[in-house]
């Protein structure tokens, strides 16, 4: 279903943990909050399932208003119909798996066949249905993910949040779930609202992401447009670019730019315009995009330098390469389609002006 | 802020408005009252149990009358009380009490040192049974160790007297001194140091010994550049601590000291306010000195205790390196069997031959072993009558309704102070952990006073028994439950509210259950502690609601020691009884995670 969140303000004493929010999710959308820890991701999810009460603002879930601070109105988490799977997962060893799952359905007094039948579905769904009957503090971790998954999809809520459903599995399975988990909000065209640090997750589960910095939304995109397009130096840090430098931008006749490295005076060529870039611009380049080659390359952007580490990383390798006459780059050759260099080795580290951003620092207020 | 003050004041003037969009921010605040209030009400509760009685013994402490129904005022406001303070009993009774304190902490740390160190790092045989002997005195409450020592060594009628008579030395030794005073209280406090410092001993991380090992130090450097110093803070802890205990201390003070005219504060109090007339204002200001004592060393004792936390703990399973003491080893366990003789084995033979011997008086230890010199005859009278029975029924009721009180009371503040966003959950902490630096005999007065003030008719009732144990014991309770509640997830609570059950609802399907460990230790925790509480009671009971530790004092008080060992002998069974079940119900548990 459809969430609409307004103006939503949340304060701790001074610290100001979600600053003037606003968000609207539609109905089937998966939809990433994404950002560093403290940066207000799971404050905002709380305050969507009533967790945590704003200081201000205004949540709308399947047009029913659940919070609004001017009307005082505040509903409780259990009359918000609102799915949450914990990152702990929350499941009680206390109970079965079949009796955690049960329990939403035991509160709205259903009958038992009917109980049964629905528990057994969720199961199916997550592929536990040989579990019911044990206890749930038996179970392995990727278990017990699912049996809260399931536990919340069998209440049939009007969105389905998840905070951090993965981070607790070894990397392995870890691939495995995110694909299931999207096949399933895809299966059942749930509205599901993640809420992740780590930016491969968001990639793979996002239909959108929201990306969150001291309390705000900084950037909102789809996935690939998040990855090409970072707003900000920051954001891009964030999503991984590693050579992030200083510089002084100058437009050209041809509507390109050149940047000044502010250390070593290199000069880079960007095809991008020179727009707002705010008061502190960077270069920002991604280790996959530098080519490294023993020969030298006819090209702008083509530059020598020595390797001083080379790490192999299985699929690729590495490098720190050592600018002659400027920054150290980090670079990374891949095995099968690049050479092979060794430390100490005299390269040629090139890139195309294409792939070459100059942002601001941080995103204009 | 004043903003919200002013709205506040409006909507506690007016009934609360319906909400409307123009004044949302009364509908808030209406809200927030509404939020706070079971956090207001334990508040209350806590306030009356535990706040008003020391504002009452404050009070009286500067005032010429008794707070009574009707007289309270602050009219009467003298500083007339304070000048007893200068005069050499008070001062005398002062000094004995530090004495008292610093001699028993000694001896209980060295004690419990040796001990702890036996049993958790050594190669000694025995070491089980020496973690028993370690704990045991724990479950003999301070009164009966102590009239069973004032049965041993008074310097006429003991019965270690008598057999050094017998064996024609003529040496007595003389319980009924400062020096008896500080010996029975160190060999039966030092459980508390024992129990600390074999944790702090067998949870050191073993890593940090290998390393200094690893780095050349031999065994004798290691112990004392690496281990002395991380136990360094459970060694000083356990000995403030002690301190604190033995320094509150009343009923060992009351039976070996008065004999000899020692006095220490807690037998001054109770001796002005059992004075005729009671110098109920003076026993007051007296109060208020031992409870200030109290609470300061109690303050170090807490600052030096919450530093150990990240120094030791450890939650990684390599048990630490055992030092071998080769020829030492059967000396060392015999050593700590000595303990036990001296701490359980005599104390328990002296109760049993006093309730059982046939005539009053021994005159050598050689008349002990005639026929017909001992029989049940006593125990089964005492067994068999209503004082006894009256007591029992009465101890067992105060220390259930105590225990359900209290653990309800614990959780309930608990809950308050961690889990909501309630604004009185500190002070409610506060006020839940004051009575640990409060000495229970000054309770008792408070609460004596309390109650007669109040319209609420307990007084004279087992009520109000019960009430004054789970004032004296809230702090253990609070902090077995909260320690508890802290290491449950949040989120399992939650997840049941998202599920669509209402909070009480999640509490009582999720958070109670999982918690039952940590409620029921509560549970028994009070149940013991009630079972042996005397120093409150002594000012709350009447002559229907005696209970056995007021029954065992009451005899001893009376001379009747025959009468006073043989309850003895029951009480500890029953108390015995008791930490059976506790140990059952706790390893079940065990068993169960």
């Amino acid at each position: 279903m459809k969430i609409s969140i307004q103006n939503l303000q949340l304060k701790y004493g001074s610290f100001t943990a979600i600053e003037n929010l606003n968000l609207d999710i539609e109905d089937g959308e998966a939809l990433v909050l994404l950002g560093q820890s403290g940066c207000g991701k799971t404050s905002t999810m709380r305050c969507i399932a009533g967790l945590e009460e704003p200081t201000s603002g205004r949540i709308i879930i399947d047009d029913v208003v659940v919070f609004d601070s001017e009307k005082g109105i505040n509903l409780p988490p259990n009359k918000r119909n609102v799915g949450m799977v914990f990152q702990s997962y929350a499941v009680w060893p206390h109970m079965t798996v079949a009796q955690n799952v049960a329990y939403s359905l035991k509160q709205k007094k259903l009958s038992k066949s009917e109980i049964d039948e629905r528990v057994m579905e969720a199961l199916t769904l997550v592929g536990l249905e040989p579990y019911a009957d044990r206890g749930a503090s038996l179970l392995s971790g990727g278990q017990m993910q699912r049996v809260a998954l399931a536990r919340s999809l069998v209440m049939r809520p009007s969105v389905l949040m998840l905070d951090e459903p993965l981070s607790n599995l070894d990397a392995r399975l870890r691939d495995r779930l995110r694909v299931e988990l999207r096949e399933i909000q895809l299966q059942l065209g749930l509205t599901c609202v993640y809420v992740t640090h780590d930016q491969h997750e968001a990639f793979a589960l996002a239909d959108r992401i929201a990306l969150l910095q001291g309390g705000r939304i900084v950037q909102m995109g789809a996935p690939q447009h998040m990855y090409e397009a970072p707003a900000s130096a920051s954001i891009a840090h964030f999503l991984g670019v590693s050579n992030i430098m200083d510089c002084t931008p100058e437009s050209t006749a041809a509507g390109t730019t050149t940047a000044r490295l502010a250390d070593s005076g290199l000069t880079v060529q960007s095809a991008q315009q020179t727009g707002e870039t705010g008061t502190s611009p960077k270069v920002c380049i991604r280790a996959e995009d530098l080519q490294i080659t023993a020969a030298p390359a006819e090209h702008p952007n083509s530059w020598p330098g020595t390797v001083r580490v080379a790490g192999f990383q299985g699929n690729d390798i590495r490098y720190a390469i050592q600018l002659e006459s400027g920054p150290e780059l980090d670079a990374l050759g891949g095995l099968k389609r690049g050479e092979q260099h060794k430390v100490g080795d005299r390269v040629w580290v090139t890139v195309n002006p294409r792939e070459v951003q100059i942002l601001p620092a941080e995103v204009l207020a | 802020m004043s903003l919200k003050t002013v709205a506040t004041s409006r909507a506690e003037t007016r009934p609360a408005p319906k909400p409307t969009p123009k004044d949302y921010r009364s509908a808030r605040t209406v809200a927030g009252l509404r939020k706070n209030t079971p956090g207001l009400i334990v508040l209350l509760i806590l306030g009356i149990l535990i706040v008003l009685p020391l504002a009452l013994v404050l009070l009286a402490a500067f005032s010429d009358s008794v707070p009574r129904p009707g007289s309270i005022s602050l009219g009467g406001l003298t500083l007339s009380n304070l000048a007893l303070l200068a005069t050499p009993e008070a001062l005398g009774a002062l000094a004995n009490s530090l004495m008292v304190g610093a001699g028993s902490a000694i001896i209980a740390l060295l004690i419990g040192a040796f001990l702890a160190f036996v049993c958790a790092r050594s190669d000694a045989p025995w070491r089980k049974f020496i973690f028993f002997i370690g704990m045991a005195p724990m479950f003999i409450p301070a009164l009966v160790g102590a009239l069973a020592w004032s049965l041993l060594c008074s310097p006429s009628a003991g019965y270690i007297n008598i057999f050094l008579r017998d064996l024609g030395i003529d040496a007595a030794i003389n319980i009924y001194s400062l020096p008896g005073l500080v010996f029975v209280l160190g060999i039966f406090y030092a459980p508390y140091a024992f129990l600390l410092l074999h944790s702090s001993l067998s949870m050191m991380n073993a890593d940090l010994e290998e390393a200094a090992t690893v780095h050349g130090a031999p065994l004798r450097t290691m112990l004392r550049t690496v281990t002395l110093p991380l136990a360094l803070p459970a060694i000083l802890g356990s000995a403030v601590l002690v301190f604190a205990l033995t320094m509150e201390n009343f009923p060992v003070a009351q039976v070996i000291g008065n004999p000899a005219g020692v006095d220490t504060l807690p037998t001054y109090i109770y001796r002005l306010m059992s004075a005729t007339p009671a110098k109920s204002n003076q026993a007051a200001s007296v109060a208020v000195i031992l409870t200030v004592a109290l609470m300061a060393v109690t303050l170090i004792q807490q600052r030096i205790i919450n530093k150990r936390k990240f120094t030791t703990m450890t939650g990684k399973g390599n048990r630490p390196r055992q030092v071998p003491l080769r020829k030492m080893r059967w000396p060392f366990t015999i050593l700590a069997l000595a303990y036990f003789a001296v701490s359980v084995v005599l104390p328990m033979l002296a109760l049993l031959a006093a309730s059982m011997q046939a005539t009053p008086f021994v005159s050598s230890m050689s008349q002990l072993l005639e026929a017909n010199a001992l029989s049940f005859a006593k125990l089964g009278e005492v067994l068999g009558s209503n004082d006894f029975q009256l007591a029992l029924k009465n101890s067992v009721l105060v220390a259930l309704i105590a225990a359900f009180a209290g653990t309800t009371l614990s959780f309930i503040a608990s809950y308050i102070r961690y889990r909501t966003k309630s604004k009185v959950g500190r002070l409610i902490e506060l006020v839940a952990m004051t009575p640990l630096a409060v000495p229970a005999i000054v309770m008792g007065i408070g609460l004596l006073w309390t109650w007669l003030l109040l319209p609420l008719p307990i007084y004279g009732t087992l009520a109000i028994l019960a009430v004054a144990c789970v004032a004296v014991f809230m702090p253990q309770g609070y902090r077995g439950v909260s320690a508890s509640m802290l290491q449950m997830d949040q989120d399992l609570e939650d997840s049941a509210v998202m599920l669509g059950a209402g909070r009480t609802r999640s509490v009582l399907d999720v958070t109670l259950p999982l918690m039952r460990v940590g409620i029921m230790s509560s549970f028994l925790l009070f149940l013991m502690l009630s079972m042996r509480e005397l120093s409150a009671s002594i000012f709350l009971f009447t002559s229907n609601t005696r209970i056995l530790s007021i029954l065992v004092f009451d005899n001893f008080d009376n001379g009747q020691s025959q009468a006073a060992a043989a309850v003895s002998v029951l009480y500890c069974l029953v108390i015995g009884i008791l930490a059976v079940i506790a140990q059952k119900v706790g390893g079940e548990r065990k068993t169960k995670h």
